[in-house]
């Protein structure tokens, strides 16, 4: 192991980062017209979203303890997000959606 | 009204549309604060990695390859790698903004986020985004998301040692993201997506640095487009004359 990175190195490493992450972001925004993707596809990515964010949800979910997965119903961030999906059927409001999922993660983890 | 109180008056309405999902930013953004501080990096650079990198998992990503002393092309390269997604992000943004200035399309770049993204093209799919000032209205968006990210954030870089850390507030992250894409699943090639989005990403989990993500999102955007090819009636045959 190395020593950690310090002083102007670090800032360095930031700088980098920070233009690594501004690269992903403007990639096709900033290459405009001279780097279009087939319109078909760009339809395709109103579908981007919901993966993207259930390809994020459903590990963090089911998979939070480690590397092995958790379906079991006494899971409490199962429990937390099956409260937080069933306020969120019942109405569209978001922060009883989170009060609602928060609450019964924190009870399943105190109780069970 | 005039076009400046026109274009006010659509970016404040972005800011309420994000105002409700503001909690889950905040404590994803307090935890990731803490996190850096417990990474080992000093206060002063976390927070200058706040400010200019802005993205979470990139951030956290990064920490254990600076505390190993990594080549900075290791780091870099990661945090490309973590980022993938935005790509994908910035593909999907790139119709609504064709026509905006370069350093516009910029700024929006700059500040769109996981939440910010998902909420602007759930919006346009349900046919709720203003018919003018888009822009305007992502902006609003974006600075409240920003703002919030940055100052709970910040006091959980200077205040790591006095988060109670044990209580799994960045579970309120997870559940805002809940919050945000559930709307969108009554349709069912947007619910297929999901499902195989959801099952590639639990096997692909392993893969470091995100990267499961990212093919997780792509085969979920495949999925959808076939799952809605394959619902649609198939056009009427054209007679050969």
């Amino acid at each position: 192991m190395n020593e950690p990175i310090t002083g102007i190195a670090l800032g360095a490493v930031i700088v980098g980062l920070a233009l690594s992450t501004f690269l992903t972001r403007t990639s096709f925004l900033l290459a405009g017209a001279r780097l279009r993707l087939n319109p078909r596809i760009e339809i395709a990515l109103r579908y981007a979203p919901v993966c993207t964010l259930s390809a994020i949800i459903v590990p963090d979910v089911l998979m939070h303890a480690g590397t092995a997965l958790d379906l079991s119903l006494l899971n409490p961030r199962l429990i937390g997000a099956l409260a937080a999906s069933l306020w969120l059927c019942a109405s569209r409001n978001i922060l009883g959606c989170l009060a609602s999922g928060m609450l019964a993660y924190s009870l399943a983890r105190i109780l069970l | 009204m005039n076009v400046d109180e026109e274009r006010r008056a659509t970016f404040r309405a972005g800011q309420r549309a994000i105002l409700q999902s503001l909690p889950g930013a905040g404590a994803w953004g307090l935890v990731s604060g803490v996190a850096m501080v417990k990474g080992g990096l000093a206060v002063p650079w976390a927070i200058f990695m706040s400010l200019t990198v802005y993205a979470g998992s990139a951030q956290l990503a990064a920490l254990p390859l600076i505390a190993g002393g990594m080549p900075l092309w290791v780091i870099v390269a990661t945090g490309l790698i973590t980022n993938l997604r935005f790509v994908i992000y910035s593909a999907a943004l790139r119709p609504y903004f064709a026509q905006e200035s370069t350093g516009k399309r910029a700024a929006l770049g700059f500040f769109m986020t996981d939440f910010t993204f998902t909420l602007f093209m759930r919006t346009a799919q349900e046919g709720r985004l203003p018919e003018q000032h888009r822009d305007a209205w992502f902006a609003g968006v974006c600075t409240n998301n920003w703002i919030t990210w940055q100052i709970s954030a910040i006091t959980g870089i200077v205040a790591a040692s006095y988060v109670p850390t044990e209580w799994g507030l960045e579970f309120t992250g997870t559940l805002a993201l809940i919050a945000l894409v559930g709307p969108a699943l009554t349709a069912r090639p947007a619910l297929v997506g999901a499902v195989v989005a959801a099952v590639i990403a639990l096997l692909a989990h392993p893969i470091p640095y995100r990267l499961g993500l990212f093919i997780a999102a792509l085969a979920g955007i495949t999925a959808a487009t076939l799952a809605e090819s394959w619902s649609k009636p198939a056009p009427p045959a054209v007679e050969a004359s």
